[in-house]
């Protein structure tokens, strides 16, 4: 009702809006996951970790692509952000506070030279591959439906070894925390 | 008349606004203005109606313990909201010194961005949604997802021991009833091919023998599925049976053991706001959303129909947290995992077998016989398991 | 084999017919509406001790002889009396200060018990509580003073034992007046008169 509203009678300061609905949340993202990585407390590295994860999705919807935003707030805010923490509260406490200096000697250069790499690895890939030669398609939202449809018709093998991948993962999970009965 | 009082709110919005436009105002502007009325609306509404709620919660529960409840303030105790809430604002601002002050602080802001944010995507009445989305459901859990951070950062930002046992107890118990509760929305989906909401309440407009309401809740599918949705509910915003997170007996409220004043009561608020944003899609999802129950019943206004099953099922909610004592969190979890998650699978089942065996009487026996089976077998397995042994002492004969 | 959850149900019956049950029965809701319902006390029921006077002035009608009785067994102490004294200072029987500090008093009754002019009763009023901290919670004379009505009207059965056995004391020492006046006459009878006119006093 009211985005399309907002859609058809003002086109034109509406996609000024809309495209600072993508800069800033693009921002915010990178300084965010920047902000993780320097952080000392663990925690709070976390949780800018997950506020990158929020404005990736909100990304994502900005682009008009919906449903990939909200899976990425589903599924890494719901489930991911959740298990970092918990995994980091089951840790010791001192081990969060005094983390070894890894701030020190070679191991940040050696961290950005890795990083840098597998950066320019991806860019060569993406640049050097068939569909960076095609002309840019028109931004579309794509429909919920089509998605479904998609996955299946054309994708259902991929999504049934995937959905069998994850059942094992599960049943290994609850096979690890079954409790040993004697 | 009957129309008029209808669409009435969108009458008003819309004479408003064309007065604005008579005055020459752009319309990018009274697109703006357009939104901003409709979100204070949707906010002061469900604003209000925690306040009622958090009075006449009080007086249900004393009522089912013989009691009269809240009656000094105003009539009947109505102006009890307001007092609570003077209280609450002139409270002293406690922080911790040794709390980790900005965590601690922002906690109660997201925790009411996701409560507030849910509400864009209920449809109130006929026509009457705030924010169209194809994927309406999937943004409803995928906003709702961020109170367990908001949980967390209220847990740990207070670094207290009970805060931090309340906040992880309270997102083990959010984690694990998620998945029954997006399982059982998803049966709904299903069923009317679309995931969004005013899809799913169309699809269960009609009247069988043109006076039975077609409404998810009476197949035996929807059933299961609206009964695991709504124990999943009342997990996920942390209400009574499922409120061991806070235990103020033993946890002395858990997460919020080191909140007060109206930081306390921002997380009051978010938490009813979120139980009237569940209580809504519950409706949408199982109770027909703004339909009437009976034919001739279409005079009432569908905004009032949509409002009225949301506050009656908020009463339910009320009543179980009167009659159901506190869950032990062992049980909790085994319950969401060895009960809700297999029975939310039966119903999954259980709804494509109607969907294929042609919505008729074969349909009702088979889906009947499929959530029947495993609810009685899995029920007195989780009985017996449960039954009270006798207490046997080790020191003592 | 039993139906799962109808444990549950049957506690939803429960809570569902206490909460109907409370709008239809009256007799259900045992709370009292404080300030427009006054609990009827036990006459038993005691709060911090008061001064009786007969008659109507508060004044001449004391009983209190400023004995200081009271004041010594007190045992937390809260009772303290300064005897009156006229113009000469000679001590007369009765007090002219008599406060008590309710904030130390615990409500034993020894002061009542001790009391061989019953002066000094319990009290059943509670609504006590004060802005200040101090002043009104130490009650002067004007305070504790209570006319024997208003301890008939809160101890019926203890105001009319006491009464009567003022009375008896009363006739006692009428009937000791007039057995002196006959001993001087005629010494004969004295003993038989007095003990039965006690027997007749109690009611």
């Amino acid at each position: 009702m009211v985005t399309d509203f907002l859609k058809t009678c003002c086109a034109d300061p509406m996609k000024l809006i809309g495209e600072w609905f993508v800069i800033l949340p693009a921002l915010v993202l990178l300084l965010a996951a920047a902000a993780a990585v320097v952080m000392r407390n663990l925690i709070h590295a976390a949780l800018l970790l997950t506020l990158s994860f929020i404005a990736l999705g909100i990304v994502f919807i900005a682009l008009g692509a919906e449903f990939v935003g909200f899976v990425q707030l589903l599924v890494y805010v719901g489930a991911v952000a959740m298990v970092i923490v918990f995994s980091i509260l089951l840790t010791k406490p001192d081990q969060l506070t005094k983390s070894r200096n890894l701030l020190s000697g070679f191991a940040p250069a050696a961290g950005v030279a890795v990083a840098f790499t597998a950066l320019a690895a991806l860019l060569g890939f993406i640049f050097s591959s068939p569909l960076a030669k095609k002309p840019m398609p028109a931004p579309a939202s794509a429909p919920v439906a089509a998605i479904g449809e998609a996955l299946m018709g054309d994708y259902v093998i991929a999504l049934i070894v995937l959905g069998i991948l994850l059942t094992a993962a599960l049943v290994g999970a609850a096979v690890i925390a079954m409790e040993d009965k004697p | 008349m009957i129309s008029s009082l209808e669409s009435a709110p969108i009458d008003v919005l819309h004479w408003f606004l064309g007065l604005l436009g008579s005055f020459g105002v752009p319309a990018w502007i009274l697109a703006i203005i357009s939104a901003l009325i409709i979100i204070g609306t949707i906010i002061g509404v469900f604003l209000s109606l925690f306040a009622l709620t958090s009075v006449m919660e009080r007086k249900i529960l004393a009522r089912v313990q013989n009691r009269y409840g809240p009656n000094r303030a105003g009539p009947f105790g109505l102006f009890q909201p307001i007092a609570d809430g003077i209280k609450m604002i002139t409270k002293e601002d406690l922080v911790p010194r040794t709390a980790d002050w900005i965590v601690h602080f922002l906690a109660p802001v997201v925790m009411m961005v996701p409560a507030l944010l849910v509400l864009a995507i209920i449809p109130y009445g006929r026509d009457m949604v705030p924010a169209e989305l194809d994927a309406g459901i999937l943004y409803f859990f995928a906003v709702g997802a961020g109170t367990e951070v908001a949980v967390f950062m209220a847990g740990w930002g207070s670094n207290n021991k009970y805060s931090v046992l309340g906040a992880m107890r309270a997102i083990a118990q959010m984690i694990s009833y998620e998945l029954p509760l997006v399982i059982s929305a998803i049966v709904t989906a299903m069923i009317s091919g679309s995931l969004s909401p005013s899809a799913i309440v169309s699809a269960q407009g009609g009247f069988a023998f043109g006076f039975v309401p077609q409404w998810f809740a009476l197949t035996p599918w929807g059933f299961t599925a609206g009964l695991i949705f709504y124990i999943c509910a009342l997990a996920e915003s942390n209400r009574s049976p499922f409120d061991l997170p806070e235990g103020e007996s033993e946890l002395v409220a858990g997460h919020l053991t080191e909140y007060s004043g109206f930081k306390y009561a921002t997380f009051f608020m978010a938490e009813y706001v979120g139980m009237f944003a569940i209580c809504g899609m519950f409706v949408t999802l199982f109770l027909g959303g703004w339909q009437a129950p009976l034919p001739f019943l279409d005079i009432i206004p569908s905004w009032c129909w949509f409002l009225g099953k949301v506050c009656f099922v908020a009463f339910t909610m009320i009543w179980v947290r009167a009659t159901l004592p506190r869950l032990r969190i062992d049980h909790l979890l085994a319950f969401a995992w060895k009960f809700l998650l297999p029975m939310s699978f039966a119903a999954f089942l259980s709804a494509a077998c109607w969907h294929y065996a042609g919505r008729g009487p074969l349909a009702w026996i088979l889906s009947l016989a499929i959530v029947g089976i495993p609810y009685l077998l899995l029920g007195n397995a989780f009985t017996n398991r449960f039954s009270v042994s006798r207490r046997t002492y080790l020191f003592s004969e | 084999m039993i139906f799962p959850g109808s444990g549950i149900l049957k506690g939803l019956a429960v809570t569902a017919r206490n909460f109907a049950g409370s709008y239809v029965e009256k007799d259900r809701l045992t709370t009292e509406q404080y300030p427009e319902e006054r609990p009827k006390l036990p006459e038993a029921a005691r709060s911090f001790p008061f001064l009786v006077y007969d008659g109507d002035n508060p004044e001449t009608g004391m009983r209190c002889v400023s004995c200081k009785i009271c004041e010594k067994e007190c045992p937390p102490q809260c009772i303290y009396i300064i005897q009156d004294r006229d113009e000469a200072g000679k001590a007369i029987k009765r007090p002219k200060v008599f406060d008590i500090d309710i904030s130390v008093c615990m409500s034993c009754q020894i002061c009542v018990e001790v009391c061989p002019f019953e002066s000094i009763r319990m009290d059943q009023d509670y609504e006590l509580s004060s802005f200040d901290r101090f002043g009104s919670l130490i009650l002067d004379k004007p305070k504790l003073l209570k006319s024997n009505s208003y301890y008939h009207s809160i101890h019926p059965t203890e105001a009319a034992e006491t009464d009567g056995r003022i009375e008896a004391d009363r006739l006692k020492k009428e009937a000791a007046a007039a057995a002196k006046a006959a001993k001087a006459a005629a010494p004969s009878v004295v003993s038989a008169s007095s003990s039965s006119s006690q027997q007749e006093g109690k009611p």
